[in-house]
Parts: structure tokens; C-alpha cells; sequence
């Protein structure tokens, strides 16, 4: 009881007189997520669950709408800062090749055209297996294809230094199938670039 | 003896160094606006690669936009101090634990794969609070 009586004006002064806020916006998809409110030491919830809610952080929080103001010309020009989402694309191969199929070849281009649009760009290349195999082999060979095509990509002028391999394995499936099914179509590389 | 093992040495951090615990990258900075990485300052340009216990600041002028490799998004505001004190991440489960200070100034985010892969994975801790970040985008703005 001490301790809080003490505890409070102290915090007061280390804030000076404006608090510290949140707003919870809407995702660019439409829906939006949640933010929970904690102390410090992590106890204690406030649920903010509402998009366009303005709380404000410290002592008990308060969460209220946005309302018909809506955001604050600083934090408006803030969030129109954010850089723009990343972008993926799909390439496929000639099985065991690293002959791109006629379809995925002009996606090299589209990637290309992605690159020198974002400044800053980076790109990861990710290796996707079907489910034939153990998820340890699955694992490894997801890897090292993202290699090859690194490679392929790089011997076809991209820049090595922007780009990375990652093997996803056969844990996120674009058709979902059961154990051990062969799939072309889960047979894939996907190119994100951000 | 000892050429064999410096060897060893040289291959595991030839194999291990690069990349390794690049955490992101400056999209864009405008005004004043650095990097703090220990005692040293690095300009926010573009490009710059980021590691885990940077620090982002900038000016009264400045801003700085940047992404993740779990493709989280941020837009840092002017006079602002935002400490990455912690980055781990799989990049094949995707899963890890990102804690982010906003010590001063503002901070905008879009969430990535970090939020998703547990609760509160992905944390930002104000002077006053800790948020749990559930999989969305929202501002924060702490006053000096």
C-alpha cells in the first residue's frame, strides 16, 4: 500500500505531463488483430481489440474510439511511412532440373521489376517440398534447392548480396495433401521480395 | 598444429559470420537519423543491414522506415529512440521472440511472422508499459 502511494506520483513526474498512447489500426487486408496493455513486469491485461482505439499506456489504461477526428496528422504521416508490404512470387521446375517450367519463365522479369521498384530491396528465396520424405530430408532438401535457385537467380544478374535461402520444408503446403503424396504443385520455390 | 586450427578458425567464421544475424533492413531515412550499434554511430541509409541490440534514432527532422526478414514493418517518427533489444528467429519453423523499446518518439508497425508464431512472441515495451503484439498494425507514440 506504501510502496503504491509512492510508486504513483513518481511515475507521474518521469511521464511530464503528456502520457504515452497507442492506436490500434485496421490491417491493410481489412480485418485487424489485438494489442494487449501489460505492466512492465508483464502482469496484469488490457485488452485493446477494437481498430481506430486510442489507449493510453501507464497507470490504468484507457481505450477509447478514434471517432471522426481520426488520427493525428503526425501519426497519419507516420503510418503512410510504413514501407508497402512484401510481395511474393512462384516459380516451378522441370522435376529434379533447374529448368524453370514455360510458365514461371516471364515471373523472373515480374521479380526483376520488383527489385528495382523497392529501394533497399531484399529477396528470399524459399525451397517448399510436397510430403514425400521425412521432415528432417524435407528440411534439408527445401535448403538446398533455395540454393540452386539463389544461384540460378544470381547467374542471371541479381544481386547475390540482397539475397538469402530459406528451406520451408514441407510445412507450408499450396495444395494441402496427406502424408507421403507427390505434388508438383507443393514442389516449389517462392520468391518474396521486401 | 596451430595452422591447422587457425584454419578452422577462419572456415567457421567464413561459415558462420554472414548473414547470420542480419535481423533487417533500412527501407528509406530522410532528416537526421542513425544506427547506434555499441559506441558507433552508422547513418541510416538506405539498405543498411540490421542486428539485433541496434538502436534506431533520429532527429527532429528525421525518420526511418525498415523491414524484418520475418517481414515485420516499421516506420520510426522524428526525435525518436527505438531500441531492437531482442531478435531471434527460425526463418525455417518461422518462429522466434522480437522485443522492441520505443524509448522516446514514435513507432509504427505492421506485424510478421514473429507475432504469429506464439503469444506475445513479438513485445513492445514503452517506459511505462509492455504491449503484447497480437497480429495487426497500430502506432505508438511516447512523449518526451
Amino acid at each position: 500500500m506504501n510502496a503504491r502511494r509512492f510508486a504513483l506520483p513518481a511515475l507521474l513526474l518521469l511521464a511530464g505531463c503528456a502520457h504515452s498512447s497507442m492506436v490500434l489500426l485496421p490491417d491493410e487486408d481489412g480485418g485487424h488483430g489485438e494489442v494487449a496493455i501489460l505492466k512492465p513486469d508483464g502482469s496484469g491485461e488490457t485488452l485493446v481489440s477494437e481498430a481506430n482505439s486510442r489507449a493510453s499506456l501507464g497507470g490504468s489504461p484507457t481505450i477509447k474510439p478514434l471517432g471522426a477526428k481520426g488520427l493525428k496528422p503526425t501519426e497519419a504521416a507516420l503510418v503512410s511511412a510504413l514501407p508497402p508490404p512484401a510481395k511474393s512470387f512462384t516459380l516451378y521446375f522441370l522435376e529434379g532440373t533447374t529448368d524453370m517450367t514455360r510458365e514461371s519463365a516471364p515471373v523472373v522479369d515480374e521479380i526483376r521489376a520488383e527489385i528495382a521498384a523497392r529501394p533497399g530491396a531484399e529477396v528470399q528465396v524459399t525451397g517448399h517440398t510436397d510430403t514425400v520424405g521425412s521432415d528432417g530430408d524435407n528440411d534439408a532438401l527445401s535448403q538446398k534447392r533455395a540454393e540452386e535457385i539463389l544461384n540460378l537467380l544470381a547467374n542471371k544478374g541479381f544481386d547475390r548480396t540482397i539475397m538469402s535461402a530459406v528451406g520451408r520444408g514441407e510445412r507450408e503446403l499450396k495444395v494441402p495433401t496427406g502424408d507421403n503424396v507427390s505434388s508438383p504443385v507443393n514442389r516449389r520455390v517462392e520468391v518474396i521480395v521486401r | 598444429m596451430v595452422r591447422v586450427s587457425l584454419f578452422l578458425v577462419s572456415l567457421a567464421a567464413l561459415v558462420s559470420a554472414p548473414a547470420a544475424a542480419e535481423i533487417g533492413r533500412i527501407k528509406s531515412s530522410t532528416g537526421t537519423a542513425s544506427v547506434e550499434r555499441g559506441a558507433a554511430h552508422i547513418a541510416a541509409s538506405t539498405g543498411q543491414e540490421l542486428m539485433p541490440g541496434d538502436a534506431l534514432v533520429t532527429g527532429k527532422d528525421g525518420r526511418i522506415a525498415l523491414t524484418f526478414i520475418d517481414n515485420t514493418r516499421f516506420a520510426v517518427g522524428p526525435n525518436s529512440r527505438i531500441a531492437l533489444s531482442k531478435f531471434e528467429y527460425d526463418r525455417t519453423k518461422q518462429q522466434g521472440s522480437f522485443v522492441t523499446k520505443v524509448e522516446r518518439g514514435s513507432l509504427a508497425v505492421v506485424s510478421g511472422r514473429i507475432a504469429k508464431s506464439g503469444r506475445d512472441a513479438m513485445q513492445v515495451a514503452t517506459p511505462e508499459s509492455l504491449l503484447g503484439v497480437r497480429g495487426t498494425r497500430f502506432l505508438v507514440v511516447v512523449p518526451k
